[in-house]
């Protein structure tokens, strides 16, 4: 026994090192993924416990593929995202390149800026609902009092406009953190390349679209990668405002798997479009990070 | 008011409360045992909780409430306890709506509290918390909606002039939901002023439209649990909500509403009819919340073209699981919540009370302080309650027949379909649930 771990010291030692972090790994994260892809192939029901014994393949699955409503919300959710973070990073960076330009003053207006994620979203949906209340809503309220329209706008009941709202509550809590990580980007800048353009005779347009923006993007795919994930899980905020509805215009996929989970109890069937949304997921993050090793080896060309 | 008589009101008002018995009851004794409980949490159930170290001093127990959650995240909570097999705690605040999804994880509260405690209880309300045949919950406070109404327009001799030439019938607060049509149509003058509203999302419109199906002398269910609600009186019922929306009689985001937006809606003084719960009663009538106040009237639900008032009603109740270590403090503890003292604590707050003695003592109260609205409203939804009130059916499928029924009444609502189209397609829909639960 001595003389095998004598023998087999080399390769034996970083695997007991690393054992801590394999069984936390397995743990935490292996086991539940399996038996939650376990449970996908059950009916089970949060409140039939023994339903779990019953195994039925890949039915759940493929109702799924059969149900235009499933589809339609995954679809909602890819267009949900795709614009939530786009306007996201283009506000940022705009905030961004505007508080780096102050001398004085940075720091508070850097902590304003972290206000609006300061809230739980759940209180961010609750008071977007009110403001876009078509009857007591500020918002209605202030445009027809301006003169600026006589009908009551149906903010969260029109397909497109509710669509509009909700992204709007969830541009307002969250560019903060295109503009946080982009303002990081902004401040570990060097100035030598700027002045190098300036010699050159650059004007601002060009050393932003040549210097600057290069630079910044592996902070912004970041930023989009971490964004990406959120907004694919994105629940509360829509929840609260409009919990999916009129008639499915705002169903994302957490909505729909939340009220299929828990309150209709099936988990089994909600794990399976979990699964199917987690795909969405992996995309995302697959492409972002694609573009910020693109991004990296660019930079690193430019040096 | 001569002083004479309203000392003469005072004290007839005052008799029913020297008629409660002066004996504190006896809730036992549990001395060092720590009784652990999950309670709903919210500005209007927390009055009721101040009261537990009374009991916690009557006893000799000590309770831990180990969450306090609004009832949508208890629901998830309680549901994952079963699914984990973790219910290691005795007292759960439930509903009779969502008690038949729990299965038989609640023990029957006849065989651990005493007649005597029960026999108070309003009858219909505690045939509401049966289950199977088992009393699964001991009910806290009850809910159902009457219609709340501006008195000053249905008043003004303008209205009644107009809305006589126009539907050739007086202008008075409504007997039928026809009426209601006729005059929500009359007063809407949108975006500034609307006729009525309603909740349009979740279970909230799920539950209007079910109450209307009834009033409409329709049924959810035939007896074989086939999905029926697609029936013509189905189609009443729907069209009812659709026409209003229609006729911009209703505000236009209403598919979105819940009972907060209406609440606040009929305070802001822009809608003439409400139908709603009790509980806004007293904030409808303080000046400093709503326009409104002070201009009031309150009647019972009308009723639909079977002659039957709608009254989808639930109740708030306490349940006690049968895993409970101690069964005896559990049903201590729960009959003290709900006892008569409890009870009035609730009522004061305008909550709807269920022990037939705390309505009228409350009433009595209420009279006593002047507070003629408050008496109005305790009479009203006493009247719904014993005469009106029934449940969903009590079966564990309701919130999910209820997840596929809303989002199709939304789309007639909002144009995607007709109202038949719309049930149709539910009744398909839910008869897949029916099957899949194994009632077909």
């Amino acid at each position: 026994m001595n003389r095998f771990i004598r023998r087999h010291q080399g390769t034996l030692t970083p695997l007991l090192l690393l054992s801590p972090a394999i069984l936390t790994m397995l743990f935490v994260v292996a086991i539940p993924l399996v038996f939650s892809f376990y449970t996908s192939l059950t009916p089970y029901r949060l409140t039939r416990p023994e339903s779990i014994e019953i195994f039925v393949g890949f039915r759940n699955y493929v109702r799924l593929f059969g149900n235009d409503d499933f589809w339609a919300a995954f679809l909602r959710t890819i267009l949900f995202l795709a614009i939530a973070l786009n306007v996201e990073f283009i506000l940022g960076l705009g905030i961004a390149l505007l508080i780096n330009k102050i001398t004085w003053g940075q720091r508070t207006l850097r902590t304003i800026m972290m206000f609006p994620m300061m809230f739980s979203p759940i209180l961010v949906g609750f008071q977007f609902k009110f403001i876009f209340n078509d009857n007591i809503g500020i918002l209605n309220n202030a445009l027809q009092s301006l003169g600026i329209t006589d009908q009551a706008i149906p903010w969260l009941v029109d397909g497109k406009l509710a669509m509009f709202s909700i992204i709007f509550a969830e541009v307002w809590m969250s560019t903060s953190v295109f503009a946080i990580l982009l303002l990081a980007g902004l401040f570990a800048m060097p100035r030598d390349p700027l002045e190098a353009a300036k010699v050159d005779g650059c004007n601002a347009w060009q050393t932003f679209r040549h210097i600057t923006l290069p630079f910044i993007m592996p902070f912004a795919f970041i930023a989009m990668t971490i964004r990406s994930l959120d907004v694919a899980r994105a629940y509360d905020i829509v929840a609260v405002m409009t919990d999916g509805g009129p008639a499915g215009r705002t169903e994302l996929l957490w909505t729909m798997i939340a009220r299929v989970g828990y309150e209709n109890a099936r988990m089994g069937q909600a794990n399976a479009m979990a699964y199917i949304s987690t795909i969405l997921s992996i995309a995302f993050t697959y492409y972002f990070f694609t573009k910020l090793v693109a991004a990296r080896r660019y930079m690193g060309g430019a040096e | 008011m001569p002083r004479l008589t309203m000392k003469a009101m005072v004290a007839t008002a005052l008799v029913p409360l020297m008629a409660v018995p002066a004996v504190a009851q006896d809730y036992g004794n549990y001395d060092g045992y720590t009784l652990r409980v999950k309670l709903i949490g919210g500005a209007q159930y927390e009055p009721l909780y101040a009261e537990i170290e009374k009991w916690e001093e009557m006893t000799g127990a000590s309770v831990e409430i180990l969450s306090r959650k609004n009832h949508f995240e208890l629901d998830r909570e309680i549901k994952q306890d079963i699914a984990a097999s973790t219910l290691d705690w005795c007292v759960g605040s439930n509903h009779t709506s969502f008690a038949p999804q729990y299965g038989s994880i609640y023990t029957d509260l006849r065989e651990i509290v005493s007649e005597d405690a029960l026999a108070g209880f309003v009858p219909l309300v505690l045939e509401h918390g049966t289950v199977d045949g088992r009393l699964v919950q001991l009910p806290r406070h009850s809910d159902v909606s009457n219609l709340f109404y501006i008195k000053s327009i249905f008043e003004d001799a303008d209205n009644q002039a107009a809305f006589r030439d126009e539907y050739g019938y007086d202008l008075a607060p409504p007997e039928t939901w026809d009426q209601v049509k006729d005059q929500a149509m009359f007063f809407a003058d949108p975006p500034d002023f609307f006729g009525t509203q309603f909740v349009g999302k979740d279970e909230a419109i799920t539950g209007r439209f079910y109450e209307m199906l009834v009033a409409e002398g329709g049924q959810l269910f035939s007896d074989d649990w086939e999905p029926t609600f697609n029936s013509d009186a189905g189609v009443r019922a729907l069209s009812f909500f659709v026409d209003l929306y229609e006729a911009g009689a209703v505000p236009v985001g209403v598919p979105n509403y819940l009972w907060d937006d209406t609440g606040l809606g009929f305070a802001s003084g822009t809608v003439a009819m409400n139908l709603d719960w009790g509980g806004w009663s007293a904030f409808f009538n303080d000046p400093e919340n709503s326009k409104v106040a002070g201009d009031i009237g309150l009647i019972r639900a009308p009723k639909g073209s079977a002659g039957i008032r709608t009254g989808w009603s639930g109740s708030h109740t306490f349940s006690v699981t049968e895993t409970c270590d101690n069964k005896a403090a559990a049903a201590s503890f729960v009959t003290f919540l709900t006892d008569y003292d409890r009870q009035m604590v609730e009522a004061r707050k305008g909550l709807l009370p269920t022990r037939t003695q705390v309505w009228d003592d409350a009433k009595a109260e209420f009279a006593s302080d002047g507070n003629d609205f408050l008496v109005t409203v305790f009479e009203t939804y006493q009247a719904s309650m014993a005469e009106d009130a029934f449940t969903p059916p009590l079966i564990p499928e309701w919130i999910e027949v209820s997840n596929v029924l809303w989002p199709k009444l939304q789309a007639a609502m909002v144009g995607d379909m007709s109202p038949a189209e719309a049930l149709n397609e539910a009744a398909e829909e839910a008869l897949l649930v029916m099957e899949d639960a194994g009632y077909r």
